[in-house]
């Protein structure tokens, strides 16, 4: 039974696929995650969603619709935010609820609304093709060495801005690289996973490993390897309730389920590891 | 302009609009808390967590937006237990369990046969089908919800902004932070038929912040942001009146729409008020 | 309890953050009308003895009396100046709405400032000196201003025991002035005030007792015999320096 993803072609692709999520969680989720920039990422993933409904509407290629969105959604936030009177947080806020909006309006333009929407919104895993297999493949690459190369750069900036700054860093283009990053991994992933679900592909394992790990770099391993692990998992339960039990489990939104509930468990893990620790006599 | 006023004469139309309205003014006023309490996130996550509540809710029979209510007010429990400022300050626990549990939904909702279209219109909104019911739940909520936070405006200001003080005088900003919460719960449930919880967010958090452009002070911004939503309520409702598009997202994108004009007229009003030296208008 | 009930009394108090001891030993009585200095390098303790004054770290032991009563009995009658940098400057309130917070306990729910608080509240700013600046936003203030605006409202207040963390952090003589003297005059009125700073000059002008503090105390009692060249080495380490006249001075960042 555990095995049965691997059987079918179609499954073996999206297992494919998740695993490669996995390792997009592990390379960039564990820098979101040491920059909290998950509220960013949450833009992101929504803002991609009219850019994608924009180029299916209009029959030019998804991927370049969903980079377009995404790159409008930053810009937009890094515009508003240089505002005086509106901090980061409202113009993130802003530009989810408008790019949802507008990607909503076009999609309602055609008929089948409510199943275009469907599919837009929560992916479909099971139907991954070879060519989207890829394209994560490549998205995995491009990130892997561009994070790669200034990797330490960006742990010292997430650990001491001020710092960095001090030793002379450009801060704002060590964000420009990471942002961009985040954008692409949210873009790679969002076809596949749908618009509400990209955050917790690429954050959940990377928080998960944080709560197992104090290190940088075996913390992006842990991350991957939580996230291929989920991915899995969710496949099987899926798959398994689809072909035994006849009960339609959305695929992507299973996986998530169980990186989610990864993640609780490390997180009641990490809290037993620390009560048992704790010292004596303190508390009263 | 004739398809417009036909349409607009329907009994169904005149009750989406007043319903658009109403949600927009009420969800304006609650915006401002949002902001003075820099809670946008936490208006994001809710529309996360109040998901599986609905879709439970729709396997039971009983109304959506009691259980979407439910499931929101578990979230403002586990918030107020765990202490908002490590849950809000780590945007990455909250934005994991939270689409944990928007993911059960997802999961619930696809097991059950008819899934995807109540799915679209707990998201989305629904503005046309709104029925009497939903207009006078809108009417009474939103009127408590403004009562309350009336009755308590200062003390809930004086909170946001220096908790310790106010802690040192003997209020407990845990306590004020939960209601506005709460606060924000009710408006997004009785917003769910017109806007959807994904679209929420543009009533619950931009016209708060275009009226911000123009005030620096918490009741004209009231006073702006429910207007600016009412409005976006309105424009909205017109659009998908003329166009066939989904009307919830109109109404959105109105609100979206309002803030850019806002911005632009607020940067032309810099400008011309006050030429900063050294700064030479292009 | 003792016959003359004292502002705030600290017995052998040890905190704790996180379950990691930050304060340990803290042993000492401030009577009203007197004004402490808890004196000591960053992160030596300050903050977390006014949050646990305030009951907002638990003391994990040792016990907090402030005005005879438990440190969260007694909220209401204390007032907590923070540092200004701990206050959002966007924050869309005016001057004269910060000190009118000081009155909201007295107002009570569900009721709006009355005259008689408008009054109180523009005379606690008179007496800061910036009764001119009253429907000035807050941001929009100069630091020393917004450290004057802060202690207005707790001249506002009323309170009888008032904690002060680094009010005179970044703050320009003209408004150091203007704290000094209102402190002067809430003592002389009969308040009890405890304020944290690393200006050796700012607690010999201030304060008639200090505290000495680098996660243990070491050394509590009367300005004069407290703050001694030797005990300043003790708290600062190498960051004294002893000066020919006699005195001490400590070097900081």
């Amino acid at each position: 039974m555990l095995l049965e993803p691997f059987r079918q072609p179609y499954l073996r692709r999206a297992l494919l696929q998740v695993a490669l999520l996995g390792v997009l969680g592990g390379v960039v989720g564990v820098h979101i995650v040491l920059r909290r920039l998950a509220f960013l990422t949450e833009a992101v993933q929504h803002a991609a969603f009219p850019g994608i409904a924009i180029a299916f509407a209009t029959g030019t290629s998804l991927f370049g619709g969903a980079v377009a969105g995404a790159a409008a959604a930053v810009a937009i936030t890094i515009v508003l935010s240089t505002r005086p009177r509106v901090d980061e947080d409202a113009a993130m806020a802003v530009v989810i609820a408008t790019f949802v909006a507008l990607g909503v309006l076009v999609v309602s333009r055609r008929a089948g609304f409510q199943a275009d929407l469907t599919t837009q919104l929560f992916g479909r895993l099971s139907f991954v093709t070879p060519g989207q297999v890829a394209q994560t493949a490549l998205v995995c690459v491009a990130c892997g060495l561009g994070l790669g190369a200034v990797h330490k750069e960006l742990v010292l900036v997430a650990f001491d801005r001020a710092g960095a700054e001090a030793l002379g860093y450009r801060v704002a283009r060590l964000d420009a690289v990471l942002y961009g990053a985040v954008a692409l991994a949210v873009v790679g992933a969002v076809q596949v996973v749908g618009a509400v679900l990209v955050l917790s592909f690429l954050v959940a394992p990377a928080a998960t490993a944080r709560l197992l790990t104090e290190r940088v770099l075996p913390m992006m391993g842990v991350a991957a390897l939580v996230g291929a692990v989920g991915g899995w998992l969710g496949l099987v339960v899926a798959t398994e309730a689809s072909l035994h039990h006849d009960v339609r489990l959305a695929s992507g939104a299973t996986v998530v389920l169980v990186l989610t509930l990864l993640f609780v468990a490390a997180g009641l893990v990490r809290g037993v590891r620390r009560l048992v620790r704790r010292p004596a006599g303190v508390g009263a | 302009m004739s398809r417009l006023l036909d349409t607009m004469s329907t009994g169904f139309f005149r009750r989406a609009l007043l319903e658009a309205v109403l949600v927009g003014a009420v969800a304006g006023l609650v915006g401002v808390h949002v902001l003075l309490r820099r809670l946008p996130f936490f208006v994001v996550t809710m529309s996360h967590a109040t998901f599986p509540g609905v879709v439970v809710a729709g396997a039971l029979g009983v109304s959506l937006v009691l259980g979407g209510f439910g499931a929101g007010l578990v979230l403002v429990a586990v918030i107020v237990v765990l202490d908002r400022q490590r849950v809000v300050a780590d945007a990455t626990v909250t934005g994991v369990v939270l689409s944990g549990a928007f993911a059960f939904g997802v999961v619930l909702a696809s097991a059950r046969a008819s899934g995807s279209r109540d799915l679209t219109a707990y998201m989305v909104g629904s503005v046309l089908t709104v029925t009497r019911g939903d207009i006078v739940a809108t009417v009474v909520l939103g009127a408590l919800v403004v009562l309350v936070l009336a009755a308590l405006h200062k003390e809930l200001v004086f909170a946001a902004f220096d908790p310790q003080a106010a802690q040192a005088q003997g209020y407990r900003p845990g306590m004020l932070d939960a209601l506005v919460m709460v606060a924000v719960l009710v408006t997004m449930s009785v917003a769910i038929p017109a806007v959807g919880t994904l679209l929420a967010l543009a009533l619950l958090v931009v016209p708060a912040l275009t009226a911000r452009l123009f005030t620096d002070r918490a009741v004209p911004a009231m006073v702006v942001a429910a207007s600016a939503g009412a409005g976006a309520g309105f424009v909205g409702m017109v659009v998908s009146a003329l166009w066939p598009v989904a009307a919830g997202a109109a109404v959105a994108l109105a609100s979206g729409g309002g803030f850019l004009v806002a911005l632009v007229v607020r940067g032309l009003v810099d400008r011309v008020g006050r030429p900063a030296p050294g700064r030479v208008p292009a | 309890m003792t016959a003359v009930p004292l502002a705030l009394r600290l017995h052998d108090v040890h905190a704790a953050y996180d379950r990691r001891p930050v304060l340990e030993g803290v042993h000492g009585d401030l009577a009203f009308g007197r004004s402490l200095a808890l004196i000591g390098p960053n992160g030596a303790g300050k903050s977390t003895l006014l949050k646990a004054i305030l009951g907002l770290v638990p003391v994990t032991s040792g016990s907090i009396e402030v005005l005879g009563r438990t440190p969260v009995l007694a909220r209401g009658e204390v007032a907590y100046v923070p540092q200004i940098d701990a206050l959002d400057p966007t924050f869309p309130v005016s001057a004269l709405d910060v000190v009118l917070m000081g009155r909201y306990r007295s107002i009570g729910w569900l009721r709006r400032p009355g005259r008689a608080d408008r009054a109180i509240a523009l005379d606690a700013l008179e007496q800061v000196g910036l009764s001119a600046r009253a429907s000035t936003r807050f941001g929009l203030l100069s630091g020393g201003q917004r450290q004057r605006v802060l202690l207005a409202r707790a001249i506002a207040q009323r309170a009888r025991l008032l904690l002060l963390d680094e009010p005179f952090n970044g703050v320009d003589a003209t408004s150091t002035d203007a704290i000094l003297d209102v402190l002067a005059r809430l003592r002389a009125e009969g308040a009890a005030v405890v304020l944290s700073t690393h200006d050796l000059s700012i607690a010999h002008l201030a304060c008639d007792d200090a505290c000495l503090l680098n996660r243990h105390q070491v050394a509590f009692g009367p300005v004069p015999v407290t703050l001694t060249g030797e005990r300043l080495r003790e708290t600062y380490g190498d960051r004294a320096v002893q000066l020919v006249a006699g005195s001490t001075i400590v070097q900081t960042d």
